[in-house]
């Protein structure tokens, strides 16, 4: 049997066993989950190949299956995040509700993904499309938390983009008779120039609700925030790439045949500009860590999307470097904050403060993902980072490269609160007693962390993959004209060479920590964190003198004009409006017989006076 | 032959005037007999339909006299698929009420039986006859049955229903009857195929106002806007189980009523701009009023108004596509209503007022009802990979051919609120707490009840995963709607006939 | 390819040289401020004695691992844009890394340091480190929005992000100073906040913040501290000189022009009062934002 089919159908089994056998015993849910994770990912690394296409017909519509290169990039977002996260979610989620569904959920999530990334139709890509929604806003609303706002904020979301998309997909069906996306790209020119615009936007649309593009964001933090954090990890990670990876397709393969086209993709490029500002500016004024990095990833995409937007081979690369590189530090982000949530019981700022000598593997993971996502060389971030804003020169966006430099500047603040908050700060009694979290929530969270450093010294192992799957798109190779194994160029041939960079900086940063070590050892001491210089008075022990609420209080003060308006206030009234409208409407139905036979006669009566044009 | 169509008729009838004769022998035969009955006409149903399909249309005459003169009824792919599914959906309603009636007294349950009996033949009447008025007669009969339904619950709310159900049916009874008359009066007959062939000689302004007033008159069976006043209180303080008949059968019957009208006796080609008028207003309406619903079965009487309007503009578009999609939406809606309804009224059993608040956290209770109501939920919301998508995908892929891109824009975007009022009560079900001063008393649903919704989830799943499963007998149906000409030379003798 | 012990040589000097020429100009900072505040003040070396007093102290306390760690994260930083920034012209000096990094790239590097020392501070638990460290991000918000402008506009007119490129252009087309002069206001003003002298010292205000971020150190550790910041004032000094100035051909021209942009900060700081952060901010988004637009447009069209 084909090997995308036996995917499928172990994970199908996966799901379906995980929850009906999971009932009998947790071991043996665990046991199924992983393996099935294992199976499918080793099957996949091992025996997809993209030659293969399986095709078949529903309903008429002839439907493809295959994997292509760019798509690939992809799937290694996914099933390599899957995997980890999946451990991790195993001792994360223990106590907690509806594991069975969980665990199922989180299985059909991932065929979902998987389902989407091997879609060469476009009927096809919608379902697995759909299957992912809903089986993700079940993850968002599992907690019970915030059920009716957050949860249904992102299925209207979810609908909205999957309509808009489903749209797109029917006008193309019934006007060139075929789905497939092979096609829909080579029969485009034949299009009306009406539709030309249609049905790009519409496509974006649909991507660009999923990879929470401004205005289409606000489900973002809601519902990222919301779900249980093993599955965020995945969400933000991996899910909300699928969005990038549509994006990606229409910018290239369509847009640019549009005439004109021109303005779409600087729109969208300003959108994710915009984006990318305003998410970090929220993420500051976050006091709950998961809302923080639910703002974070709204910020992050916002730079992918840039990326993927301006499209020159650097800035196409950028971006596709970025979405892998931020599956791997925000879900390591958001399975920081599960385990410091799982061992304190509280993700918020304000309540747990310094945990770094409880929690110290778990500190790490945290650093090196924040060090990458502030985008700090030598870890991977900086990669991506820097392709960015070289390929925003290189490509004439003056001010936007300004934007997105405000963006990731600002991002330090949200950055160091993450750190200080948890980690930093005086030590409480209060919290003396969390433990280290488990080793299977933290060896994850290390292999990631390692992962972010090997891909900043070495970005080629991962820009491989990508530089086929643009070369799928069209692209020119760009081996050794962007990048080695670890040097990265720019459109005007200036480089980084990562790797004495890194050993430079390693040499010097461990030189001064020995220094700092050996030197007067023994009158070195380590005190408590009461024991500070506080204008001669000494902190009791029951005094919290941490410094974290109100955090960035002089920042926002500068920035407060922008912060002023809100767009989630806009689409919450324009809500409201709405079912003030349709309470109206309801009241059409007065429930008196009297006023439906008016009802019937006025009708008659209009039938009759109309009767020429309705006929 | 396994049987005649007529069968599909008269069974039930007698069956119906049987049934308090039986009860006087055995008391349990008034549940038993009916079921018998309608699993009988299922089979019957069923094997006439595979028989249509592979022979041709069966045409039996009534009393030996031939059209135009006499009675005919006309077993075509459209009328027995339409057949097919009313009969199936009285069984799984019967299966459903089987004990749900246990805990009400005998004169009640043979009430509801003999009621039931009458729905469903009056429904399959109005489907397989070739003549107008014997379609008004059974469109009274199904009034008849549906009013002593809804009032079933002797209280006041339910007699209000009914009443008010009562008033509109009467005013359409007359309108239809107007209908009837001025046709009459223009043509002479009252066979379908004999005015569909006449249509042309009469004079176009008779003709617009007979139109108008079959609209008006089969509107209210049909629930179109604003002639649906009476469904919302209906289907609401109807018993659970008439809910799902009246979405699952009478609505059919009259969306059915109104097509064949429009299609074949005024032989309409083209885009119907009245259907998709009145279509996207009844939609629009009864969607935008769902949202703001707070009883479950209101609720879900709003939504099933709205999906007769999809039908209806489906139609409306007058094209192949559009007919195959309308057959698929009314399929599926005729799967997934009842489904909805029937499991809504096991989450609600132990309320009477059926408040959506009150299942707050039943799914910790009655998991599986739960799960079949919320695959209910994703079917008719059109969420892959359940039925529902295909249905909208053919619509919208239908809408796309004709070039109605506003119509597709406004029917995603009412869709959305379909969505938002859906995930509500899911939520409610799924993703809160259980809570003793909200929430009812969880009941534990009959083995009978189960099986029926298990036999209707599965349907749903495997329209889901394998349309193809029952497209080809839209195909089929969708092509016998159109095709007029073939209708009128079937029934004015060239095709299969059976005389009696 | 220089062998490894060149390239070692090399980096010692680079930093030896720093290190004395950023502590020299410190202590002259304090010499200066004193006499134009009338004060007799402290000599010129007086910043190496006070050096050699800490890093002769022999007790040390510390907080935990981040702030024993965090001078060598600033360290770190400042000694690769030292290695990263090309000392002299034409390659007179050791190339170090000036080729495998470029401006972006020496952006980055520099904040690294504030950061990890950011971190330090936050670990002592002292409330008086962790609003220095905010008050010190925010501010670096501000500056570096202008700082930026002038760097792309520089870039992106030139098309190179390479130091030794934008070195190399303005020996034929003279001191970027004069061709791109917006860019250079741009940069200045951002200056200011980058050398944290008044009026944008609320950082580490010494009375009502014990010195903010470093208030927790000592001994060794302000020890590092301090000869990072001198090697750090170094870096971005001669920084500045080659974007700007023409870069140098020897030490003694070096010094002079760097010594010339030193006084920018000084003097402007002498006369100013504090700003608070939010003023600071707005600062930065006023007549610099302003002077890094006119940058970019001068760029666009040129």
């Amino acid at each position: 049997m084909e090997t995308i089919l036996t995917i499928f159908i172990i994970f199908i089994a996966g799901a379906t066993g995980t929850y009906f056998l999971g009932k009998l015993s947790g071991i043996l849910r665990s046991v199924i989950f992983i393996t099935t994770l294992l199976v499918t990912s080793w099957l996949f690394f091992t025996a997809v190949s993209p030659d293969v296409i399986i095709e078949f017909e529903i309903m008429g519509i002839l439907m493809s299956w295959g994997l292509t290169p760019l798509a690939y990039v992809f799937a290694i977002i996914v099933f390599g995040l899957a995997i980890i996260i999946g451990i991790y979610a195993i001792k994360a989620m223990e106590g907690q509700r509806s594991l069975n569904f969980f665990f199922a959920n989180f299985l059909l999530s991932v065929m979902a993904m998987f389902g989407i990334l091997i879609s060469n139709d476009l009927i096809s890509f919608f379902i697995f499309w759909e299957i992912m929604s809903w089986s993700s806003y079940f993850m968002v609303v599992l907690n019970h938390k915030d059920v009716q706002r957050s949860g249904i904020t992102y299925i209207i979301f979810c609908v909205i983009g999957a309509y808009a998309m489903m749209m797109a997909i029917m006008i193309i069906y019934s006007y060139s008779g075929s789905v497939m996306i092979g096609d829909f790209i080579s029969n485009f020119h034949a299009f009306s120039l009406g539709m030309k615009w249609l049905l790009p936007i519409l496509l974006l649309i649909g991507f660009a609700s999923k990879a929470a593009l401004m205005p289409l964001h606000v489900w973002a933090p809601g519902a990222y925030s919301n779900s249980p954090m093993s599955y965020t990890a995945l969400f933000s990670g991996a899910l909300s790439k699928m969005g990038v990876y549509g994006m990606v397709i229409v910018m290239i393969m369509i847009v640019q045949q549009i005439p004109d086209g021109y303005w779409i993709k600087e729109v969208i490029a300003w959108l994710g500009g915009i984006t990318s500002a305003i998410g970090t500016l929220w993420a500051i004024k976050q006091d709950d860590a998961k809302r923080m990095l639910a703002y974070s990833s709204v910020a992050q995409l916002g730079y992918i999307i840039v990326g993927v937007a301006i499209g020159t081979p650097l800035a196409m690369m950028s971006g596709l470097f970025l979405a892998v590189m931020h599956g791997i530090f925000k879900s390591t982000l958001f399975m920081v904050v599960g385990a410091i949530e799982r061992q304190t019981g509280t993700s918020n700022f304000t309540e747990v403060t310094g945990l770094i000598r409880k929690m110290p593997w778990t500190f790490l993971a945290a650093l090196m993902s924040i060090i990458a996502l502030a985008g700090i060389p030598p870890l991977g971030g900086f990669i991506g980072k820097w392709m960015l804003y070289e390929s925003l020169m290189g490509s004439n966006h003056y001010l936007l490269i300004i934007v997105i430099f405000f963006s990731s500047t600002a991002a330090f603040l949200y950055c160091y609160k993450f750190l200080f908050g948890f980690f930093l700060g005086q030590e409480e009694k209060e919290w003396s007693h969390v433990k280290e979290a488990p080793a299977m929530m933290v060896v994850p969270m290390i292999i990631m962390a390692i992962l972010t450093f090997v891909l900043g010294v070495f970005p080629g192992l991962i820009l491989k993959p990508i530089n086929d799957g643009m070369q799928f798109l069209g692209y020119v190779s760009t081996d050794n004209r962007f990048w080695e194994m670890s040097t990265i160029f720019n459109d005007w041939g200036n480089q980084v060479v990562m790797e004495p960079i890194v050993y430079t900086i390693f040499a010097i940063f461990l030189f001064f920590l020995i220094f700092l070590t050996l030197k007067g050892y023994k009158n070195t001491r380590y005190v408590t964190t009461k024991d500070i210089s506080s204008s001669g008075e000494i902190p009791r022990e029951d005094e919290n003198l941490t410094f974290i609420t109100g955090f960035m209080q002089p920042f926002f003060r500068a920035v407060a004009p922008v912060m002023k308006r809100q767009i989630d206030k806009y689409y919450t009234s324009f809500g409201k409006g709405l079912e003030a409208l349709f309470d109206f409407t309801r009241r059409i139905y007065t429930g008196n017989g009297q006023t439906y036979a008016l009802y019937f006669v006025i009708f008659v009566i209009l039938l009759l006076m109309f009767r020429d044009s309705l006929f | 032959m396994v049987g005649s169509p007529v069968l599909l008729i008269a069974i039930p009838l007698l069956a119906a005037f049987l049934i308090p004769l039986f009860g006087m022998v055995w008391k349990e035969s008034v549940r038993i007999v009916p079921g018998l009955v309608l699993a009988y006409l299922t089979y019957l149903s069923a094997s006439l339909y595979i028989e249509v399909i592979n022979t041709d249309t069966i045409v039996e005459i009534i009393a030996g006299w031939r059209p135009p003169w006499g009675i005919n009824l006309v077993f075509s792919p459209l009328t027995g698929f339409l057949t097919t599914i009313m009969t199936f959906m009285g069984f799984i309603v019967w299966l459903y009420s089987y004990r749900f009636k246990r805990n009400v007294e005998f004169e009640a349950a043979k009430k509801y039986f003999i009621f039931l009996m009458l729905l469903v033949a009056g429904s399959v009447g109005i489907v397989i006859t070739g003549d107008i008025f014997n379609q008004f007669v059974f469109i009274e009969i199904v009034g008849i049955s549906a009013y002593a339904l809804t009032a079933f619950y002797t209280g006041r709310d339910s007699a209000e229903a009914a009443f008010k159900y009562l008033i509109m049916g009467s005013l359409s009874a007359s309108a239809l009857l107007i209908a009837i008359i001025i046709i009459y009066s223009q043509l002479g007959t009252l066979n379908m195929a004999e005015i569909a062939a006449n249509i042309d000689n009469m004079n176009p302004y008779y003709r617009i106002i007979a139109m108008i007033f079959f609209i008006i008159g089969i509107g209210v069976e049909a629930e179109i806007f604003p002639l649906n006043g009476w469904a919302p209180d209906a289907y609401t303080e109807a018993p659970g189980p008439v809910g799902g008949a009246f979405s699952g059968i009478v609505a059919k019957a009259g969306i059915y009523a109104m097509v064949r009208m429009m299609f074949t006796l005024f032989d309409i080609a083209g885009p119907m701009k009245i259907l998709i008028v009145i279509g996207l207003i009844t939609l629009i309406v009864a969607e935008t009023s769902a949202l703001r619903q707070e009883k479950l079965k209101r609720m879900l009487a709003y939504s099933s108004i709205g999906q007769m309007g999809l039908v209806l503009v489906a139609f409306g578009m007058g094209t192949k596509a559009g007919v195959f999609a309308a057959l698929f939406l009314m399929l599926n809606h005729a799967i997934t209503k009842p489904m909805l309804f029937l499991s809504g009224s096991f989450l609600t059993f132990n309320t009477t007022e059926k408040y959506i608040k009150q299942i707050t956290g039943m799914a910790k209770k009655m998991p599986v009802v739960s799960i079949i109501f919320v695959l209910g939920a994703l079917a008719i919301t059109g969420f892959p990979p359940f039925s529902g998508f295909w249905s909208k995908m053919a619509f919208l892929s239908a809408a796309a051919d004709e070039n109605l891109l506003f119509i597709m824009a406004t029917i995603l975007i009412i869709s959305i609120f379909e969505v938002v009022y859906y995930f509500r009560v899911i939520n409610r079900l799924f993703f809160f707490e259980y809570d003793d001063k909200i929430s009812v008393e969880p009941h534990k649903p009959g083995f009978n009840g189960m099986i029926a919704l298990f036999v209707l989830a599965f349907i749903v799943l495997m329209i889901g995963f394998y349309p193809s499963s029952v497209t080809g007998f839209i195909d089929l149906a969708a092509d016998d709607l159109l095709n007029t000409h073939q209708y009128i030379d079937k029934v004015l003798q060239l095709g299969q006939t059976i005389i009696q | 390819m220089e062998s490894v012990g060149y390239y070692i040589l090399g980096v010692i000097v680079t930093i030896i040289v720093a290190f004395m020429v950023g502590m020299t100009y410190m202590g002259l900072s304090r010499k200066i401020t004193a006499r134009v505040q009338n004060r007799k003040g402290p000599p010129f070396y007086q910043n190496f004695i006070d050096a050699f007093k800490l890093a002769s102290k022999e007790t040390a306390i510390h907080h935990g691992f981040m702030h024993h760690a965090g001078p060598a994260f600033l360290m770190v930083a400042s000694i690769m844009s030292v290695l990263i920034i090309p000392v002299l012209n034409d390659g007179k000096w050791f190339p170090n890394l000036n080729f495998d990094g470029d401006l972006i790239f020496l952006l980055y590097i520099m904040v690294f340091g504030p950061l990890g020392m950011a971190l330090g501070a936050g670990q002592t638990g002292n409330p008086n480190s962790a609003i220095g460290v905010t008050r010190g991000l925010s501010q670096m918000v501000g500056f570096e929005i202008p700082w930026v402008m002038a760097l792309v506009a520089l870039m992106m007119q030139y098309q190179t992000t390479s130091l030794v490129d934008l070195m190399a252009v303005q020996q034929t087309t003279g001191w970027l100073m004069f061709s791109s002069p917006f860019a250079f206001l741009a940069a200045v003003l951002a200056m200011l906040g980058m050398f944290r002298y008044s009026p944008f010292d609320i950082v580490g205000a010494p009375t009502e913040l014990a010195s903010g971020p470093v208030s927790e150190n000592g001994g060794k550790y302000l020890f590092t501290m301090m000869s990072s910041g001198s090697i750090f004032a170094f870096a971005k000094l001669t920084l500045y000189v080659d974007l700007f100035m023409g870069g140098a051909d020897n030490l003694i021209e070096l010094l002079i022009k760097t010594f010339t942009i030193y006084l920018i900060p000084m003097l402007y700081g002498m006369v100013s009062p504090r700003y608070r952060t939010e003023q600071a901010i707005r600062y930065f988004w006023g007549w610099p934002l302003f002077f890094g637009f006119l940058a970019l447009v001068h760029a666009m069209v040129f």
